[in-house]
């Protein structure tokens, strides 16, 4: 019966090739989302590697300030903040932050001639020894910047990730000790002091990639002298904001203003930027999907009201309701397989290619999604088509022909 | 199912017992406004290895007949017996079972589907055998139409063919289930003279050499002639 399914479908393709073509661009568009879809969910079910609850950023305004004055003035606030109530600690970093649009990367490289090996691209973050505790990174060997660190020295200190570690030595050997180089600072050599959890500063839809923590120390004057990540008490709220925005202006002298956020409300405001495309994607594949359905759906309505006598007949010899019913299905989706093999053929290009540096896994699980999808799709359009012939009475229909 | 079938309706072959028994037949057709009484009080009974035609004015039940004998349809009330078992509370699956083995179709308009083949065509009724395998199906079907002499045609889709060519590309596909029963409406009404002679000559020499039983619609009188028995109906009921 499959082969006479085939067969009949087949000799039928030309009349059904608008079909095969709209179940084609359906495959196609719910490649597509499908593969947003996953790539954005499995971002999302990858660990954050922080805590973000009760953190806050602090951006500071030095105004007219000349330079050389703003590191004392930075000192005085930072000192003033650390011995406020409800606030925990406090860190300076960079522009960086969790959830903000700021990024920083590259490659990390290590070794050199033959035996240099290198990360893909690799977030670059930045922090002085309180950083850990602010945002409470993982720990997994080694250890985190300390007093240690702030003799200068001619191999910076860096912590990098464990994806950076199993990156730049995937024969397991440990990174920590090992001499390394990264991003702008390629001649710059720092030495890897400990390795970290995962860190995505880019939120949970970011992809889970290397990273690698720069030193900022208490004494540098060059960079870092904007923005402050503080841990606060949990239940502290607007009065403590004001009390240390407050603090801040009193502390410069009256010359700094200072813009104080939580990092819950900029993750939430990144989500909803982040999630807009995909929601107006869905939106458009949703319209589409309904399309394809009410398409299917006419048309073989359409196709049982053409083809009654044909039904009769088979009904004549033989065929069962049941059986005529399971044709109809069968031969939608025999359809359905035309188009889907047509989508197949292209989607599969795309892990083959490796098109936008996104693991084939996530195209796979795309294309089986869309498939799914789209046998269930057309399934649900033939069911009461299907029904209907299975209800064609043979008489009636060979007595209309 | 094909157990089952064998079990019911295998077992009967003697060849004088009735194979389809008509009694008290009455078909109405029921709209909101309208009643139309196609059969009344038909008592008929068929016996294996006969040839019977039926002849009629236009309107007069004859394709109705058929349908209830081919069990397409439901009598309004009576009985309808094949091979002596009444068959008026089958499931639709029983109904099936029957029609596919007990039962050969033939339409004035062939009905055969232009999309397949003459050998994917004729190969339909055993389609609903599960019990036959595909090579089996394929083998069968060529022994049909080497009986009506169009084993040259099989990669031939219908629309190629002539009318008559058709025609005996629909008695194969009837007789490829090998049924005990053809039942032929108006089979040669579309041919022309030549032609439909050429299709008659075959299902006499069915009804003779492999004893199948035959009924025939038809309008014309020389060939129901040739059959062994005439039945009329008018308005309905049989007259003769």
């Amino acid at each position: 019966m499959l082969r006479h399914l085939f067969t009949l479908m087949w000799n039928r393709k030309r009349a059904n090739g608008l079909l095969i073509l709209e179940v084609f661009m359906a495959f196609v568009v719910l490649f597509a989302v499908g593969s947003t879809g996953v790539y954005l969910w499995r971002n999302y079910q990858a660990p954050l590697g922080f805590a973000y609850e009760n953190v806050w950023q602090i951006n500071l305004n030095s105004g007219s300030q000349p330079r050389a004055e703003q590191v004392a003035t930075l000192q005085r606030v930072l000192a003033k903040l650390r011995t406020t109530p409800g606030v925990e600690v406090v860190s300076r970093t960079e522009d960086t932050t969790p959830f903000s649009y700021n990024g920083n990367s590259g490659n990390i490289t290590t070794g050199t001639g033959d035996t240099q090996r290198r990360t893909e691209e690799a977030d670059f973050y930045s922090g002085g020894p309180e950083l850990r505790e602010v945002m409470g990174v993982r720990l997994v060997a080694g250890r985190w910047f300390d007093r240690r660190d702030e003799t200068p020295t001619r191999r910076p200190p860096v912590v990098i990730t464990e994806a950076t570690q199993a990156e730049l030595f995937p024969d397991g050997q440990s990174a920590l000790g090992k001499v390394i180089h990264y991003g702008f600072h390629e001649n710059q050599e720092r030495v890897v002091v400990g390795i970290s959890g995962p860190y995505r500063a880019g939120g949970e839809l970011s992809e889970p990639r290397s990273a690698l923590f720069g030193y900022i120390s208490p004494q540098d004057t060059t960079t870092a002298l904007n923005t402050l990540l503080v841990r606060v008490q949990p239940g502290t709220g607007a009065a403590l904001a004001k009390r240390l925005s407050d603090d801040i202006r009193l502390t410069s002298g009256g010359r700094w203003s200072s813009d104080i956020t939580t990092l819950r409300e900029q993750r939430l405001s990144k989500l909803k930027v982040l999630l807009t495309l995909p929601a107006v994607l869905g939106v458009v594949c949703v319209f589409l999907l309904v399309n394809v359905a009410l398409g299917l759906f006419g048309v073989l309505w359409l196709n049982i009201n053409q083809r009654r006598a044909e039904l009769g007949v088979r009904r004549a010899m033989g065929a069962t309701g049941a059986a005529i019913s399971g044709q109809v299905l069968g031969e939608i989706l025999t359809l359905t397989t035309f188009g889907l093999v047509l989508g197949l053929l292209v989607a599969a290009q795309f892990p083959l290619l490796g098109v936008f540096n996104i693991k084939a896994g996530v195209y796979l699980t795309a294309m089986l999604l869309a498939t799914l999808g789209l046998y269930a799709l057309a399934a649900g359009c033939a069911f009461y088509p299907s029904r209907l012939a299975a209800g064609i009475q043979p008489a009636v229909a060979l007595r209309e022909e | 199912m094909t157990d089952d079938f064998n079990a019911l309706f295998m077992q009967s072959t003697s060849t004088t017992s009735p194979v389809i028994r008509l009694a008290n037949i009455e078909k109405v057709y029921q709209t909101r406004t309208i009643e139309t009484v196609a059969l009344s009080q038909v008592n008929l009974t068929i016996n294996r290895g006969e040839f019977v035609s039926v002849m009629g004015p236009s309107g007069c039940g004859k394709s109705t007949l058929l349908s209830l004998m081919g069990l397409l349809d439901e009598p309004s009330s009576g009985t309808i017996e094949i091979d002596g078992r009444p068959v008026t509370s089958y499931s639709d699956k029983e109904l099936a079972g029957l029609r596919n083995h007990k039962i050969g179709f033939v339409f004035q308009s062939y009905h055969l589907i232009n999309d397949l083949s003459v050998l994917d065509n004729v190969e339909m009724p055993l389609l609903y055998r599960p019990s036959i395998g595909s090579s089996e199906r394929r083998r069968r079907a060529i022994e049909a139409l080497d009986k009506v002499g169009l084993t040259a045609r099989t990669k031939h889709f219908p629309a190629q063919l002539s009318g008559g060519q058709r025609q005996r590309v629909a008695i194969a596909r009837a007789l490829a289930g090998e049924p005990e029963i053809i039942l032929a409406d108006e089979p040669t009404g579309n041919l022309d003279s030549v032609m439909g002679e050429e299709i008659m000559e075959l299902l006499l020499g069915l009804n003779r050499e492999q004893g199948t039983t035959l009924v025939m619609v038809t309008h014309d009188e020389q060939q129901a002639l040739k059959t062994q028995r005439l039945i009329r109906f008018f308005d309905g009921r049989q007259v003769a």
